[in-house]
């Protein structure tokens, strides 16, 4: 397959996103607990204070997904900030289509990723796997990136928003 | 004991410092904290800050053994979640030994809690490490589930060297 092009996310990409988010959670078995909608993805990534930033891959016309789509991978990230070290990039999600793997599309979207981070003057760059992934644990760990979690014990948590209300309501 | 809790303000950065190498030190990494209040001032105020920060301080009467009056400090900042939307990232949460068992920390999550209920989040994240169980029994109590346990999430990173080989990778 020869060419795609990588480019900024722009307004009208918002119901690609959406669907390669439900084809990613679907992937990790939690398709079900995608609630965002296009409208959330259209104020919150292109408004005033965007909250992500995000990287499409589309490919010409004549090379179509079988379902007729362009937009065949992305990747959605934003800084985030380390106490100890500063300013990071944090990959929020990055997935390309099953038939368009294996053309260098997530090499090349990781490399772009991580010249963003470096002319952004980030020290690193952060994400989480699941630890069933093996093959995108591989993916990442054969181009350098190590398992915190592993390494240093790091355990990450959440409070959901029923908890985080009770917690503003207590005195 | 009597305490506030309000938003940081760049005056701060040098009490915020000095707790930031405190807790490094509790959780056994001194030497990987690389900026300063410098940084802190930098990339906390001006018009894009990539952090937000609560400190907690007390009266003069009940300043630290060391003249301290700054005890406690919360840092966070807005994430994306392509499930959920709008989600709070908690990165430090810390108050002196010295004060504990006055309230201070869960009113500085409970600002934090406030905060994230302001801007609409539905989730507030952090990570905890596995040996931490002062600090694991505190966030149970209060409705975290540990998502590393529960789905098997790690984190990985791309830092330094490894980001800067990624960077210049040959297409």
């Amino acid at each position: 397959m020869a060419s795609y092009i990588l480019r900024k996310a722009e307004p009208k990409d918002v119901s690609d996103i959406l669907r390669l988010i439900k084809e990613l959670a679907k992937f990790e078995e939690m398709e079900d607990q995608v609630i965002l909608t296009e409208k959330d993805l259209l104020e919150d990534g292109f408004g005033d204070h965007p909250f992500y930033h995000c990287m499409v891959a589309e490919v010409a016309k004549q090379h179509q997904s079988a379902d007729g789509h362009v937009i065949v991978g992305f990747a959605m990230y934003y800084f985030t900030y380390d106490p100890w070290i500063g300013k990071l990039l944090y990959l929020e999600d990055f997935y390309v289509m099953k038939e368009y793997r294996g053309f260098g599309i997530g090499s090349e979207i990781l490399k772009k990723l991580s010249q963003t981070a470096v002319r952004t003057r980030c020290s690193s760059m952060h994400f989480i796997v699941a630890e069933w992934n093996t093959t995108s644990i591989e993916f990442y760990k054969r181009r350098g990136a190590s398992d915190l979690s592993h390494e240093e014990g790091w355990r990450l948590f959440k409070i959901d928003k029923q908890s985080l209300l009770k917690m503003t309501s207590e005195e | 004991m009597r305490f506030t809790i309000s938003a940081a303000k760049p005056e701060d950065c040098k009490d915020i410092e000095r707790m930031i190498m405190e807790l490094a030190v509790y959780e056994n990494m001194p030497d990987q904290v690389k900026i300063s209040h410098k940084e802190l001032e930098r990339d906390g105020f001006g018009p894009n800050p990539f952090y937000h920060c609560l400190v907690a301080e007390v009266p003069e009467e009940h300043k630290s053994k060391d003249g301290n009056t700054t005890v406690g400090y919360v840092i966070f900042f807005y994430t994306y979640s392509t499930w959920k939307g709008r989600t709070v990232y908690m990165e430090d949460l810390y108050v002196m030994p010295e004060f504990r068992g006055n309230g201070i920390g869960k009113a500085l999550l409970g600002a934090v809690a406030k905060e994230a209920k302001d801007q609409l989040c539905s989730r507030l994240q952090f990570s905890v490490l596995d040996w931490n169980k002062p600090s694991l029994d505190f966030y149970m109590a209060k409705g975290a589930e540990d998502l590393t346990a529960k789905e098997g999430w790690h984190f990985l990173r791309f830092h330094g060297m490894a980001l800067d080989n990624l960077a210049q990778e040959a297409p």
